[in-house]
């Protein structure tokens, strides 16, 4: 009879101690996989994000929350800088900057307010509705809208920073006009909106019913309990406006983009002075060092990796061994039927190799689905 | 059969020409008239406020914003003019504000002070935004879009250097033909229906009281009222009209001994003509008011 139709039984009719083989046969033949092609992606997806990237302006202190925060629109918070950084690079001439203001979410995904700059500076690609026009309109990334079920027309609402900031955030509702184009990059984890509405929500700019009459001196007291908008509408938008000078409002960092090398050079220079409030950090240097660290941290990983599995494989070859020991009357009886020696081993084999490969077909499978979601779970992971 | 596959092919290049010209968007007519001269047919001015509206107030709908948003400049007049700016998204890259540098000549305006609830007073100080009425700041608002246009369009840098001198002497024409003939006026003081001429009237030496009323419109009893206490209180003799009033205005004002002159600040297009042959116009019959 076929060796592999008699191991195929005795495995079904065996099938929790199968299983068990199996999955664990699977981890272990796919757990490095997986683990190399998400550091390879995460790598990749770094370094290409980072590259692409020239200068980011933002607040001296940690060089890696500022690019992580800016370029990954990671949980890492920078220190809030003025906008006046921004119209200082601009004023230069030798670059154009872009406002990212990161400091709010909703549903768990990041809102970022920038400038029309930002979308053509990434090559971002309206896949369904409009881009944003007014204050209060939004744009989802991909992921985004696909994990709320969002689209144009829908609405969501931005949250407190965080609980005990109860009054420091403005909830305002987002009107969703768009829903990008997926990227394989953090842009897919984020809801974009113009800079101006995250300074709505931040509190600095507002809409309101109309003051009461000016006094004899001019001045108008409003009522404390006068009814500010929580929602920009065609009716309310006129009211929208902002206070103190501009150059005062708040931004988390400024992507800059030199015109050329010269110019890039010239501007890394001005911020040079330790002295300066302000950093202009080069996000490739900054990665490059990151993915070098990373990649210790995945060698020790593999390293360990390498342990565990010598010790899992030792552990499956035991479980097998014991086995076969509690079969001996089993094979005794198939010597007695007239089974030789030659026979049970390829019984033995037989066993084995159907584990293997269907423990190598799981494995497959896993690093397969990995393979294939890669930029996405790398661009959730890096948004963490 | 070739003919009409020639002409066809001809009007698609056509086309396709007509689309490949870069666009400068702007917020009102002078601006337009200014980025015409600078690049001539070599650009498409794109000035989507309809007839009959207020650029200063004009509120552009989404495919307004879109198409401006599309356009490879974007000319704002700057000093609070078209506010609807201030709401909208626009990309700073393709952002020219023609008068930032202008800002230390601004004219501010009557401002509100309040305050919500615990917080402390503010106001929001305004600011009179038709600088162009001062040719000298128009000029300066020229210079700045040309560089902005040479920054933003490349291949038409020698063409705007080659225009501007031309544009910068038509306005210095203005400047000097108003500071001509208007001096005559200097020491009398001239009533406005609409406060647009604060820059002309510091340019040029005049004093013009302004009213609060539509342009174009006939003004009801009330207003009627705050011009005769103007007139009494200033003496004034003439009225600018921002646009052309009602015959019946005209002669309401007549009897009260006021000579009614249109001086359209020329935020919208003018019906015939350009900015500089209509504001010549307007100052030559400014200074042979009757």
């Amino acid at each position: 009879m076929n060796a592999f139709f008699l191991a195929f039984a005795h495995l079904r009719w065996t099938w929790a101690r199968s299983l068990v083989l199996v999955i664990v046969g699977a981890l272990i033949l796919s757990v490095p996989l997986v683990t190399q092609v998400l550091l390879r992606g995460s790598e990749e997806a770094l370094t290409r994000r980072a590259e692409a990237t020239p200068l980011v302006l933002g607040a001296r202190g940690s060089q890696l929350d500022l690019v992580m925060s800016a370029v990954y629109f990671s949980q890492d918070r920078a220190q809030p800088i003025s906008r006046a950084a921004e119209d200082a690079v601009w004023d230069s001439g030798l670059a154009l900057p872009i406002p990212l203001h990161t400091g709010f979410q909703t549903n768990g995904a990041r809102i970022v307010g920038t400038s029309l700059d930002y979308v053509d500076f990434r090559g971002l690609r309206i896949a369904e509705g409009r881009q944003m026009a007014l204050l209060g309109e939004a744009v989802l990334g991909a992921q985004v809208a696909d994990r709320l079920g969002l689209g144009p027309g829908d609405t969501v609402v931005s949250s407190p920073e965080n609980l005990f900031d109860l009054d420091g955030v403005y909830p305002l509702e987002l009107q969703i006009t768009g829903v990008l184009a997926p990227t394989g990059t953090p842009d897919d984890e984020a809801v974009f909106t113009d800079v101006k509405t995250t300074w709505i929500i931040a509190g600095i700019g507002h809409g309101h019913d109309d003051v009461v009459t000016p006094d004899d001196a001019g001045n108008v007291t409003a009522n404390a309990a006068i009814t500010q908008f929580q929602r920009i509408t065609p009716d309310n938008i006129d009211s929208f406006h902002f206070h103190g000078p501009s150059g005062d409002y708040p931004l988390s960092a400024v992507l800059v983009a030199p015109y050329d090398t010269r110019s890039g050079t010239i501007l890394r220079g001005r911020y040079l002075d330790p002295e300066n409030p302000l950093q202009m950090t080069v996000p490739a240097e900054v990665v490059a060092g990151l993915v070098d660290r990373i990649f210790r941290i995945a060698a020790l990983l593999d390293a360990v990796t390498l342990v565990i599995g010598i010790a899992a494989l030792g552990a499956i070859g035991l479980s097998l061994f014991l086995a076969w020991s509690l079969r001996a009357p089993e094979i005794e009886t198939a010597r007695r039927l007239g089974a030789g020696r030659f026979m049970i081993l390829r019984l033995a084999f037989a066993e084995i190799a159907l584990l293997l490969i269907v423990s190598a077909g799981i494995a497959t499978g896993l690093v397969t689905v990995v393979t294939m979601n890669g930029d996405r779970l790398v661009a959730w992971i890096l948004a963490l | 059969m070739l003919k009409p596959l020639a002409c066809a092919l001809a009007v698609l290049a056509g086309a396709a020409t007509a689309q490949e010209r870069p666009v400068v968007a702007t917020v009102n007519y002078p601006l337009a008239w200014m980025a015409d001269r600078l690049g001539g047919d070599a650009i498409e001015v794109l000035f989507p406020v309809p007839d009959g509206r207020d650029p200063s107030f004009w509120r552009p709908g989404l495919s307004d914003i879109a198409a401006i948003q599309q356009a490879d400049l974007i000319a704002l007049n700057g000093a609070g003019f078209a506010t609807w700016t201030t709401r909208a998204s626009l990309p700073r890259s393709r952002l020219v504000d023609t008068s930032a540098k202008l800002s230390a000549a601004f004219i501010a305006t009557q401002s509100v002070s309040h305050s919500h609830g615990e917080d402390g007073a503010h106001s929001h100080t305004g600011t009179a935004s038709y600088t162009w009425l001062d040719f000298e700041l128009a000029a300066g608002q020229a210079e700045a879009l040309a560089a902005a246009m040479q920054r933003r369009m490349p291949d038409l840098r020698n063409r705007v250097e080659e225009r501007l001198p031309s544009l910068l002497a038509d306005l210095a024409a203005l400047d000097t033909q108003a500071r001509d003939a208007l001096a005559t006026l200097q020491g009398t003081t001239i009533i406005a229906t609409h406060p647009r001429y604060q820059y002309f009237a510091r340019a040029y030496g005049l004093d013009i009281a302004a009213l609060e009323w539509e342009a174009g419109a006939l003004p009801d009893e009330a207003q009627w009222q705050d011009l005769q206490d103007m007139v009494a209180e200033t003496g004034a003799s003439l009225l600018i009209w921002e646009a052309e009033p009602p015959q019946e205005a005209k002669e309401r004002a007549a009897g009260m001994g006021l000579a009614s002159i249109v001086f359209a600040p020329l935020a919208t297009r003018p019906a015939s003509g350009d900015f500089a042959s209509v504001m010549r116009a307007q100052i030559e019959a400014l200074a042979t008011r009757p």
